[in-house]
């Protein structure tokens, strides 16, 4: 068959790096199911907790403040790192990539750390009672993720260490901020469930 | 966006067609061997494989459903003890649900959607894969249980107490619960892959109000399950299987859990779940009713948009499986309000097919026979539905054979009937060979006629007082003859699925060979030859209406100067579909299977010790840093 | 497929009365809609033939606008008269769902507790008098006219409480409380069945129930409020040493001067002081005969395999007696 008309696309780019790319739409719906997945813990933490009457239960210290709020500055600002490596990504500078992606996987880590310490301050674990399941059950996930997402990370900056990066490592290095930064975002609405849920809903 | 010159006679460049399929068909073959089989990620190949193998696992659920039927053809039989009953009901429930239906409206998805759309692959082909072997994995766990004797026996949905760790002992609701995370990232793979391949990969010109109605269907039906399994994999695995194996208490009413709020998460994800069944089979009703009507189908905005409303609403009517629960009652006046109007959207979809087949030149096919076959039992079980949005009759008919019969009514009637039709109405497409129409429209009328003596019974035995999930009942009640029919009738569906199988195997092997276009119909699956090659399309066609190939017939505008040595796709605008960059995507690979084997393996230990996560998240990761390692050409310039 | 004891078609309470009613004010639009459906969908397979109207689709594959146009309004036509028979189907509803709620309970109702365990019904008629609190198992009497309310508690996994002809199923959830009530229209014995899955036997987890006039009520409550016969001949009184040497009265409970079931509270199998007055044995599993209730005490696992009951053996010369002993208990 000889087609009459002819659209010719060899002059388009043969990738883009932004948020039009086919990948950063998957991580963002990855994103999406994991965020379903958080807030339908978060319901069934007030679901729970509003048909108890004293909450925590007896005996349990309910998860200190201090400690997860300074978590939050190292976190927020991580999300910064995430930014440069993206743009660094977009640029293909390498060293954008590099700094932000190491500020990045810094500042993540000192988040981390700051949350094993506050671990060991519970007294309680996910078998003491609801409470402990459900707090527990909301720090394991998101920390899972966290890890997770570094790992990642860290692979990618060995990547481009290494010099070994090409346009898909770079639009990795991209779509990596995705998830950055909604593991950050989901955060802050988890975070008020567990540390402040407890002192601000119902009568203790 | 400034778009590429459209030359308005002849070539900008010299292209050869011939050179071209071949450069194709050396980039796009799927690899040959043994160890070639592990490697394809063409969503062909990925598509065929997830139906037989759903199919494999209809046949296994249709064998335990024929053992109930038998156990309970006559009252106080001993065919099957209660131990070995309860183990088959839960595996019927639970292979249908979630090994079979989920996964055929997914593989169904992946052959058809790139085809529809114009393209040449989904947007994560090596995701596919991984989804694929998830799936599989997850069944064969499930029925590996078998030989240790720990199989499932606590019903499809698994209510705590009765599945927790006081009064299910043992691993059989372990794997339960466990096989429900494989198949879940399974679906929700295969969802996110829709989703961005229907919004960034179509064909130019394929605007978004021009897209074939199934591929609406698909990308509605994978939101929903963005948005509804998260809530499965937390009632199956974080609540019970933990209780169970770490002693956490989210159903243990002792510590402060509540055994209701499994139901509530549950059902939040049970009730989208059968939407999520239902929506691709609306599609192909509106493919084979376009096809066979020689008209488009009326009312496409009406469809889409009643579609995308009964998606929002599914979700917010899961209490009406909990009725019976004793909820405050305004708020179960909600759920009747909402389980009612859904009955709005799904008819207005009902009133336009009407109008199609009303105004238009039928050509009674086999796949048109099942599309009539869906009307009848759909409709027939939609309303049974709306008997049991209302809370007072719904509180006679839970938990009886009364609902049994209405969910096999809407389940088979509104998806495995269309899906039988698709069968037949793609069948040419995807073999090479026309399928034999009379053995066809005979299996038909065993199916259809087999279904209704099974299941019309069960509405009036349900209202006389048979309760589900029984292994037996007294002969005083006045059920035997009810149940007896209903027997007779799933011997009659054997026999339907029986002639069908003959029927595809027999012309597969000496069918008719079959053209690009049997039917005449005017999507562009059909402009391809039968069965297509790996790649679809030598040269994308440019679209300009719903209906490409009853506008143009010969797709006169096509798309050049995509490269033939790489797996090149054109990504497009998600509204307007304008040609915006070309991406490449990745070939055969071995990865997707070894990274699921590893996350497979240590969910399988999961349900032993609660370690065996971390060894899935390593093995995982092995496998997905394999998957991402950067592999020569770093560059993709030309 | 005639109703039985056990029939939703067969009301004979309030509560599926009214359910009943509502029954066919459903079923008869519905049947309506359904067969205008199918017609339309028929009739569509025959008009190719008749050449009305049938535009040359072959080609253009385009109807007329005008076509168009006519289906619009008919569509549409049809989604509002289905959102307003729709809407009148909710009204309904709603108006019996009130009808059967618990603020429609008329006062002066009898409570009745029913807690349920794995595979029986352990029944306690409340009452403010602790002398006049019944206790007894899988079988229900009820005086016609008067509301019953049912306080559904369990004592391990979900149950559903469920008698067609008289009342919709309440769920019985541990650590929870459900209510229901009904109210008997006339004389009968109503069949009822755990209606959410219970384990392994939940196929034989029934109970009755008897309504009759207010009178023939307050004699069976009288009667079954009063302590066991005590045994008269020597064979009922050999058996009744047989009840408690053999472990019987480790779970069950007699009522009498001198026998009483050790776990005095917690009541892990029913109560056998009237077992002779009830229908059926082992919660509607077989009817209440000398012969099923000796082969039931001999052999529990094959009638309901899987059961709490322990197997006990028992010589000929001590099942006997024990059958007498049982036997006198009316």
């Amino acid at each position: 068959m000889s087609p009459t008309r002819t659209l010719d696309v060899s002059g388009l780019p043969a990738y883009e790096i932004s948020n039009r790319a086919p990948l950063w739409w998957g991580q963002l719906f990855m994103a999406l199911i994991e965020g379903a997945l958080f807030c339908m813990l978060i319901a069934m933490y007030f679901y729970l907790r509003l048909s108890i009457d004293v909450w925590p239960p007896p005996g349990v210290k309910p998860p200190g403040l201090t400690l997860p709020t300074l978590a939050l500055i190292p976190l927020v600002l991580s999300a910064g790192g995430s930014y440069a490596a993206s743009e660094g990504a977009k640029r293909d500078d390498r060293r954008m990539m590099l700094l932000g992606m190491g500020g990045n996987l810094a500042l993540a880590i000192v988040f981390l750390v700051l949350r094993f310490i506050e671990w060991n301050t519970f007294n309680f674990t996910w078998a003491a009672d609801i409470h402990g399941t459900l707090v527990w059950s909301i720090l394991f996930l998101h920390t899972f993720d966290v890890i997770a997402d570094l790992l990642m990370t860290a692979i990618l900056i060995g990547i481009v260490a290494d010099n070994k990066h090409g346009p898909k490592q770079r639009l990795g290095v991209h779509v990596d901020s995705v998830l950055w930064y909604f593991l950050v975002l989901i955060w802050l609405p988890l975070y008020v469930a567990v540390y402040w849920g407890p002192r601000l809903v119902g009568s203790r | 966006m400034t778009h590429p010159p459209v030359t308005p006679a002849g070539p900008a460049r010299v292209w050869d067609e011939q050179d071209d399929r071949r450069a194709l068909a050396r980039t796009w073959h799927d690899p040959e061997g043994f160890f070639g089989w592990f490697r394809a990620t063409t969503h062909q190949a990925i598509g065929r494989r997830y139906v037989l193998t759903a199919f494999i696992f209809l046949l296994i659920g249709g064998v335990e459903a024929m053992l109930m039927r038998i156990q309970l053809a006559r009252p106080e039989n001993h065919f099957l003890g209660p131990a070995r009953y309860n183990q088959i009901f839960t595996m019927h429930g639970t292979t249908m649900m979630f090994l079979f239906a989920v996964p055929v409206m997914e593989g169904m998805g992946i052959y058809l959607v790139p085809l529809m759309l114009g393209t040449r692959n989904v947007a994560f082909p090596r995701l596919n894969a991984f989804g694929y072997w998830i799936y599989v994995m997850g069944g064969i766990f499930l029925y590996a249980n078998a030989f240790t004797g720990a199989m499932p026996d606590v019903g499809w949905f698994a209510y705590p107490p009765l599945s927790g760790p006081q009064f299910s002992v043992g691993k059989g609701v372990d794997a339960w619960a466990q096989m429900i995370t494989y198949t879940e990232i399974s679906a929700l793979c295969v969802a996110v892959e829709l989703i961005v391949t229907i919004f960034r990969l179509r064909a130019p010109g394929m605007s978004l109000n021009r897209i074939p109605l199934y591929c609406w269907s698909m990308l509605i039906q994978s939101f929903m399950v963005v948005f509804a399994m998260p809530a499965v994999m937390i009632a199956s695995t974080v609540m019970l299987l933990n209780d169970r194996t770490i002693a956490t208490h989210f159903v243990n009413p002792a510590e402060g859990g509540d055994p209701l709020l499994f139901q509530h998460v549950f059902w939040f994800f049970g009730h989208p779940e059968v939407y999520i069944i239902f929506l691709p089979a609306l599609g192909f009703v509106s493919a084979i009713v376009q096809a066979n009507s020689r008209r488009q189908v009326f009312g496409y905005s009406a469809m889409v948009l009643s579609q995308v409303a009964t998606g929002f609403i599914a979700f917010g009517l899961w209490v009406h499986h909990m009725f019976a629960t004793g909820l405050p009652q305004i708020g179960e006046a909600y759920f009747t309000a909402a389980s009612m109007m859904i009955a709005v959207t799904t008819g207005i979809q009902i009133f336009c097919w009407l109008a199609t087949l009303w105004t238009g030149r039928l050509r009674m096919t086999a796949a048109m026979h099942f599309i009539f076959g869906f009307l009848f039992i759909f409709v027939l079980g939609g309303l049974t539905g709306v008997m049991l949005a209302s809370i007072p009759l719904d509180l006679q008919s839970h938990d009886t054979y009364f609902v049994v019969a209405h969910f096999h009514y809407v389940l088979i009637g509104g998806a495995l009937f269309p899906l039988f039709g698709a069968f037949h109405h793609w069948f040419p497409k995807i073999t090479g060979r026309r399928i034999d129409e009379g053995l066809g429209k005979f299996s038909f009328w065993l199916l259809f006629i087999g279904f209704n003596v099974t299941f019309f019974p069960m509405h009036i035995l349900g209202l006389n007082g048979m309760t589900r999930r029984i292994y037996t009942y007294p002969a005083s009640l006045g059920w035997a003859s009810g149940n007896m029919i209903a027997t007779i009738g799933a011997g009659i569906i054997a026999l339907g699925g029986l002639v069908f199988i003959v029927n595809a195997i027999s012309s597969m092997r000496r069918g008719a060979g079959a053209d690009a276009n049997p039917w005449d119909a005017a999507g562009l699956e059909w402009s391809v030859a039968s069965p297509p090659p790996p790649w679809n399309f030598t040269y994308q066609p440019v679209v300009s209406s719903r209906v490409p190939l009853w506008t143009d017939p010969a797709l006169r505008t096509v798309v050049t100067g995509m490269r033939t040595d790489r797996r090149e796709v054109l990504v497009t605008g998600v509204t307007e579909a304008e040609p915006q960059f070309r991406t490449v995507l990745p070939g055969a690979s071995l990865w997707p299977f070894l990274a699921a084997a590893g996350i497979s393996i240590g969910f399988a230990g999961s349900i032993f010790a609660f370690s065996w996560y971390y060894v899935a998240a390593f093995l995982g990761a092995l496998g997905i840093i394999g998957w991402f390692w950067p592999s020569p050409p770093k560059d993709v310039e030309p | 497929m005639r109703p039985g004891p056990q029939s939703a078609f067969d009301a004979a309470g309030s509560a599926a009365r009214v359910t009943g009613d509502l029954f066919w004010y459903f079923l008869i639009p519905l049947a309506v809609i359904f067969l205008i459906v199918i017609a339309i969908a028929i009739i569509s397979i025959f008009r190719r033939h008749r050449g009305i109207e049938q535009e040359p689709l072959e080609g253009t594959h385009r109807p007329s606008a005008q076509t168009e146009r006519r289906l619009t309004r008919v569509v549409t036509g049809a989604s509002v008269l289905t959102l307003l028979i729709l809407l009148g189907f909710i009204v309904a509803s709603v108006a019996t769902g009130k009808a059967i709620s618990g603020r429609a309970m008329p006062s002066n109702a009898i409570t009745i507790e029913v807690s349920a365990s794995q595979w029986w019904w352990n029944i306690h008629y409340l009452n403010d008098n602790a002398s006049l609190i019944l206790t007894t198992a899988n079988e229900i009497h009820v005086p016609v006219g008067r509301a019953v309310l049912i306080r559904g508690v369990s004592q391990d996994v979900i149950h559903s409480f469920w008698v067609p002809s008289l009342i919709g199923k309440r769920d019985l959830i541990p650590s929870r409380v459900t209510t229901a009530w009904f109210t008997a229209e006339r004389e009968g014995s109503f069949r009822g069945q755990c209606a959410e899955f219970c384990g392994l036997q939940h196929a034989h987890m029934a109970l009755w129930v008897v309504a009759e006039t207010p009178e023939k009520f307050d004699q069976w409550m009288k009667a079954q409020l009063a302590d066991a016969a005590n045994p008269s001949t020597p064979s009922e009184q050999a058996g009744e040493k047989v009840f408690l040497d053999k472990g019987c009265s480790l779970c069950h409970t007699i009522r009498g001067a001198d026998v009483e079931g050790l776990i005095a509270e917690g009541q892990v199998a029913p109560d056998l002081t009237h077992l002779a007055s009830r229908m059926t044995i082992a919660a509607g599993t077989l009817p209440n005969n000398r012969g099923n209730l000796g082969g039931w005490i001999t052999d529990p696992q094959s009638i309901k395999p899987g059961n709490h009951m322990a197997t006990i053996p028992l010589a000929a010369a001590e099942l006997q007696p024990l059958l007498d002993y049982l036997g006198s208990l009316k």
